[in-house]
């Protein structure tokens, strides 16, 4: 799981970087583009390829500020544009960016305004129980409406929200179904929406069952790359022999996922609030002990590696179950 | 006998280190001439600074000559592409010495696009007694002059002066990463991300392209061009470097066009060392051939490496810079330290290479005792006469006194660009917008 959340932050980390390539002097630096965009793909591989209950958090939790203009997606890779600098960026622009009114058909709930989203963001730890699904709704919908990111993109306390939603939204389909490795690697610029394999307005029909079938998969295993950058003996980013020790102790974290359900929506509150702040804090010592006690096991606590917050992981499950039930 | 010798090294004067007029003005390139006697060096906003050794002054035969300012100009200058909506950067990319034919010292400078032939030259006697003019060059009253006079040669304050000669510009698309002279004189080849070009040093005009490695499709674009030099004696060799660690040797005489390489150099990788940033810390920032033309060296972020011309499989040496850093890619991936291009260098024997580091720090390592040391180049340890102390990073376990915490390491002050005198043990040190030049303490005579 910490892989998918190191892998997350840096496409995030990456997609920042190449934005912020465009409007540096001297033009576009075709190496450093390069090499951020190779790093890109390796991340969202190993994002991609480990269909966990983790990626739903990514996703919806995407959004409250993507760069407000469009030029906010720039390309994973390098895009078409690379044959003279400057590349026009919003070319290759994130393929998630047209689905996602689709996902809005997904959640069923009135749209709430953004109000209620950014009070939930920045209520760290506080969690209205009223008006929680709502609330739920709203932070679900701001994925979708990424151009009403300004308002989000102020109050958003953990600083980097601003980057994720292009990250997260690269990873997910509309559905909500993992991409699970059906991503040809060698397209880091173009996420082929085309290659999902479902319908358009599927959620509810299609659990795609992760939750069910994440711990066969993690079975399967190894798959999802390695902690970021860890030079963890023996593990990689596509083969992970420690993981397997994780897995039973996932399962059994997806059991009481599924026990807790869409009931426990407070969850939902309380990790916007907590979880991404985690993600961003950099402090590798506190990383480390945080992951020390987690049930997914001691791997690839590398200090300065993995940054997120044991309440992160706890809550992870019955987010994404919630998340598969709208 | 290399070693030793460095482990005593100290600034070569008083006054050190030289700060650029503008704090802003990060050095950018640092260069020798063919003697040693000239050091340039160029920074971030377009300038040029050449110092000069003095002669070893008689009245004190131990101390050796210094180094003293001997001309600045402005080489390059911020300019604007209009049809691509791009600033051009003025920032002096490389700068390379030709070697000296006459009375006149000549270099190239280049930035991202433009590369520029400058020649130096010294005037210290002024023509005086026209017949014509007066003192001030006006006119004489024609009516006033009763004789003629022959013109003399008179002494005057020495006065150096640059003058561009040759502007090679529109030569690349992509941004100019390095500049190489070729050993014939005659001609000098400059590398972007994705082409080298060959210039003949008197044809501003034309180019003749010898590697192009653009893809049809930018899509499929996975490495770059990241270094290249000629071969210091056979001027049909060249080698360069890309972005996913690998050497290519290419003969010019194989072909007009050498993307077709006669020699691959590249290390397998450690899968046991994979990782998300695998691919930019086996990136390779530099490559120098040795000074016999037998070796390559080369810089990654985390090593360098030695490699024998003979042997493509895998280097013949490796030294790691600065290993503790291995841990930390991901914390140095954001704070984009991991980009940064580190140069290194040969001592004139090649039996020592030099690279620099984080924190000011920088590294030699001897080849032939397997021995390396850590220097600083700080204000601190600039005064006169005191021998730099040997530094070390601890990396948890026992920590000894001075040791400094890899924790505690200042990832701005970064040691990217070294120089080492090509006959003598002096080294030069760009440490930001600060030059600092050492001397081996012991004897500076190169073993």
């Amino acid at each position: 799981m910490e892989f998918k959340l190191e892998a997350h932050r840096i496409v995030s980390i990456s997609l920042g970087k190449i934005y912020n390539s465009r409007v540096q002097r001297g033009g576009i630096k075709l190496h450093k583009n390069l090499l951020v965009s190779l790093v890109l793909r390796s991340a969202r591989q190993v994002y991609l390829s480990d269909p966990c209950p983790g990626l739903y958090l990514a996703g919806p939790a995407g959004t409250p500020a993507p760069p407000p203009q469009q030029p906010g997606e720039p390309a994973a890779g390098p895009p078409a544009g690379w044959g003279e600098p400057p590349p026009p960026a919003a070319r290759a622009s994130w393929p998630e960016t047209e689905p996602q009114p689709e996902r809005s058909a997904v959640s069923e709930a009135p749209r709430v305004g953004d109000a209620v989203p950014a009070a939930t963001v920045t209520g760290v730890g506080d969690v209205p129980q009223g008006g929680e699904a709502d609330a739920a709704e709203a932070a679900w919908n701001r994925v979708d409406g990424p151009r009403q990111a300004a308002a989000g993109e102020a109050e958003d306390p953990a600083g980097g929200w601003g980057v994720f939603p292009l990250g997260s939204r690269a990873a997910r389909r509309p559905c909500g179904c993992p991409l699970g490795g059906q991503d040809p690697p060698g397209t880091p610029a173009a996420t082929p929406r085309a290659a999902c394999c479902c319908a358009p307005r599927p959620a509810e029909d299609e659990p795609p069952a992760p939750p069910a079938v994440c711990p066969r998969k993690r079975g399967a295993a190894g798959v999802g790359g390695g902690p970021a950058s860890c030079p963890a003996p023996g593990s990689t980013p596509l083969k992970k022999p420690r993981r397997n020790l994780e897995q039973p102790a996932s399962g059994g974290e997806d059991d009481d996922a599924e026990e807790m359900e869409t009931g426990n929506v407070a969850n939902l509150i309380s990790i916007f609030g907590s979880s991404f702040s985690g993600l961003l804090r950099k402090s590798p010592g506190g990383g480390r002990e945080e992951e020390e006690g987690e049930e997914s096991g001691p791997e690839a606590a590398e200090p300065g590696q993995i940054c997120c917050d044991k309440p992160v992981l706890r809550d992870m499950n019955p987010w994404s179950t919630a998340i598969v039930a709208f | 006998m290399g070693l030793s010798a460095f482990s005593k090294y100290l600034p070569i004067q008083e006054g050190q280190p030289w700060e650029m007029k503008t704090p802003a003005d990060i050095i950018s390139t640092v260069e020798f001439n063919h003697t040693g006697e000239l050091l340039a060096t160029g920074d971030k906003g377009g300038r040029v600074v050449i110092f000069q050794r003095e002669p070893e002054s008689k009245n004190a035969p131990h101390s050796q000559g210094e180094y003293d300012v001997y001309s600045t100009f402005q080489s390059h200058e911020p300019e604007f592409d209009y049809l691509k909506s791009l600033e051009i950067e003025e920032k002096i990319n490389k700068i390379k010495w030709l070697p000296q034919q006459n009375a006149a010292h000549s270099l190239l400078s280049t930035n991202d696009k433009t590369i520029k032939l400058w020649k130096i030259t010294e005037r210290d006697k002024r023509p005086e007694g026209y017949n014509l003019k007066d003192e001030e060059g006006k006119l004489k009253d024609l009516s006033t002059v009763t004789s003629l006079q022959v013109p003399v040669l008179k002494p005057m304050d020495l006065m150096v002066e640059v003058s561009p000669r040759r502007i090679f510009a529109n030569g690349h698309t992509y941004h100019i990463n390095s500049i190489s002279v070729n050993s014939d004189c005659e001609t000098y080849m400059s590398a972007d991300d994705l082409r080298i070009n060959l210039w003949h040093l008197a044809i501003t005009d034309r180019s003749f392209n010898i590697v192009d490695i653009k893809p049809a499709n930018m899509e499929d674009l996975t490495e770059v061009i990241t270094a290249s030099e000629f071969h210091p004696h056979h001027c049909n060799l060249f080698v360069y470097s890309s972005s996913k660690g690998s050497l290519r040797l290419c003969d010019m005489r194989a072909a007009a066009l050498c993307d077709k390489h006669s020699k691959l150099f590249e290390e397998p990788e450690d899968p046991s060392n994979r990782s998300f940033f695998s691919e930019i810390i086996s990136s390779v920032s530099d490559v120098k051939f040795s000074h016999s033309g037998r070796y390559m060296l080369t810089r990654d972020y985390l090593t360098v490496k030695v490699w024998d011309l003979n042997m493509e499989a895998r280097p013949i040496e490796t030294y790691q810079v600065h290993d503790y850093l291995r841990s930390k890619l991901c914390s140095l991936y954001e704070n984009d330290c991991i980009f940064d291009k580190f140069e290194c260098a040969w001592n004139g024997s090649d039996s020592v290479i030099m690279t620099g580091a984080y924190n000011n720090f920088f590294r030699m390592f001897d080849r032939n005792t397997k021995r390396d040391v850590t220097l600083e180049a700080s204000r601190e340890s600039s005064k006169p006469r005191a021998v730099l102390k040997p530094r070390r990073v601890c990396v948890g376990g026992k920590r000894r006194r001075d040791d400094i915490s890899v924790d505690s390491l200042d990832f701005t002050k970064k040691i990217l660009h070294t120089a080492w005198h090509p006959a003598e043990n002096i080294i030069a040190i760009a440490a930001t917008n600060n030059l600092y030049i050492f001397q081996d303490k012991v004897n500076s005579e190169m073993h």
